[in-house]
């Protein structure tokens, strides 16, 4: 099919539009992050850099570190398993499971963090249970680390599932003809055709388990130095009108999204030149 | 005989894929299994290599029933409709990966990998591209590399779904000459599926129509085009070209005189 241009806008329309969305990206999202580098280092590199030596906001740094460690690994293994799972397979709950994945995207962060709460709190449905044994998951790194696990776990499925239905079975059944076994056909077929669009998961992933402040905070209890990850220590720091030390602390996890973003971009970028390859296979 | 498929049922829910099938298929012929789309030809040659498990029935390879062998145990090679290659090797690789993925103790050394790379590149005519990608091909030229792919294993059966289903009118007649001769050249038992009549008269030994899951009837080009079994074979073969059943005599005649004409 021709492609026709019906409507031809005139330029002075271009230029408006582009000056009211420059204007508006300008806003919104260019002059917070200049504000954030600003105020961070308005004081010098030397009152930036003890920000850092305070134990606080170590325990924060090392806290989100750690959760994002076991977090990213975890939501990686079994988003591959179900988009695996729901792209090569038909079983009856099939749909179900699919809309369940979204659940986490579709709830408000309070809500997933008080989920918690009602399970494990004192008063929860294993609170009793839980007590008894002396293990404490609310208020501590557990529940931070299942709050994480729980906002952050759609991403790598839902990238994965599109790409894998798009690919097909077919690569994995001529492995299989060809000798392959389960294992082999995984590491040597799979895995090499989903790449770039596992790593975009990982990616959007590790943002999310990075920033998340709502579930998170419902279930940490704010105990300082223990169960504060980086974003709740900016809000205590910034409650206590620390505002130095709150906003060096953002322009580590600003510095660490913009890490994020272009690695996501370069990926972007990868993903769109094995779309073209598939294409060119489809076409012929 | 070779393989033996005796009373062969399948369904998908509700829909009956396969109604009692049987075929015997001698060693060394070329098969092919013609009928319209969604016949459950497919099904067939799926069932045949282990992709899909029959609800009843016997599959047999030599007369040992394979029914129940895994997939890897049955030596058969697979040429799937779209190719299927794996889009991130080279044609090499590609070739390679049936010998490459065997367990160390049969695996052959990296030289006789190499040897027997190498000799199918030149059987399918590819000795230029060895080092392409698949997204460097052309069609026929992927559908030669599914080919060697699928013979590195050395099969007892080759397998082909549609094998020129993808490609365009012209590479599709002069594939199909160069297939033929191919497999007079390896010890090799083929099965074809194509809904080409011309393609399935001019190639094979044998013609299994197939309709509605059902066979119709079995028999070499000749028999079927001179005496059809019932009136859906006769309609169904109603509008072949003639020429093509004479063609493919004078084609194998020819074999060695154009041998290396290329495609």
């Amino acid at each position: 099919m021709v492609k026709k241009r019906v409507v031809h806008e005139p330029l002075w329309v271009k230029t408006l539009l582009f000056l009211i969305s420059g204007a508006f990206l300008f806003v919104f999202i260019v002059l917070p992050l200049v504000t954030i580098f600003r105020e961070a280092f308005k004081s010098g590199i030397a009152v930036y850099m003890e920000t850092f030596s305070d134990p606080g906001v170590m325990s924060a740094i090392k806290l989100s570190l750690l959760t994002v460690l076991i977090c990213v690994p975890i939501n990686t293994f079994f988003g591959v398993f179900i988009a695996w799972l729901l792209t090569k397979y038909r079983f009856p709950g099939r749909k179900v499971l699919i809309t369940i994945i979204d659940l986490p995207f579709s709830i408000s962060p309070v809500i997933a963090g008080l989920l918690f709460i009602f399970l494990f709190g004192s008063f929860g449905w294993f609170g009793a249970w839980l007590m008894e044994y002396d293990i404490r998951i609310v208020f501590a790194v557990p529940g931070i680390v299942l709050a994480t696990l729980f906002v952050s776990f759609p991403f790598v499925a839902r990238e994965l599932m599109p790409l894998m239905r798009e690919l097909g079975k077919d690569d994995e059944e001529a492995a299989l003809t060809l000798g392959a076994s389960g294992f082999q056909i995984f590491w040597k077929v799979t895995l090499p055709n989903i790449k770039w669009g596992l790593l975009y998961g990982i990616i959007l992933t590790n943002a999310r388990a990075l920033g998340e402040f709502g579930a998170v905070s419902v279930v940490s209890g704010f105990v300082r130095g223990v169960t504060t990850t980086m974003p709740l220590y900016i809000d205590i720091l910034y409650g206590e009108y620390m505002f130095r030390a709150a906003f060096a602390l953002a322009s580590l996890m600003t510095f660490l999204a913009l890490v994020t973003i272009i690695a996501k971009a370069v990926l972007e970028y990868y993903i769109a030149a094995q779309r073209k390859s598939m294409e060119v296979k489809i076409q012929s | 005989m070779n393989i033996e498929i005796a009373n062969v049922n399948k369904k998908f829910g509700n829909f009956v894929a396969l109604d009692d099938v049987s075929i015997s298929i001698p060693k060394g012929e070329i098969i092919a299994l013609l009928g319209p789309s969604g016949c459950g030809k497919t099904t067939i040659l799926r069932i045949i290599a282990g992709l899909e498990t029959p609800d009843s029935g016997v599959i047999k390879f030599f007369g040992e029933d394979f029914s129940n062998k895994k997939i890897k145990d049955r030596k058969v090679g697979f040429v799937f409709q779209h190719y299927a290659l794996f889009r991130h090797m080279n044609v090499f690789e590609n070739i390679a990966f049936g010998l490459r993925i065997r367990p160390r103790k049969i695996r052959p050394d990296e030289k006789t990998i190499r040897e027997n790379v190498m000799r199918l590149v030149s059987l399918v005519q590819l000795d230029n591209f060895v080092n392409r990608f698949p997204s460097e091909l052309s069609g026929g030229q992927r559908q030669r590399v599914a080919l060697a792919r699928a013979l590195a294993v050395e099969p007892t059966v080759l397998l082909l779904d549609e094998p020129f289903g993808a490609l365009d009118a012209k590479v599709r007649k002069e594939l199909r000459l160069w297939l033929r001769r191919l497999h007079d050249e390896i010890p090799v038992t083929s099965i074809f599926v194509t809904h080409d009549q011309d393609e399935a008269l001019e190639v094979s030994d044998s013609v299994v129509i197939v309709n509605k899951g059902k066979v119709e009837q079995i028999g070499s080009p000749e028999e079927v085009c001179d005496s059809p079994a019932n009136p859906f074979v006769a309609d169904f073969l109603s509008d072949v070209d003639e020429l093509s059943i004479k063609k493919k005599k004078k084609g194998l005649f020819n074999v060695i005189n154009d041998k290396r004409q290329g495609i």
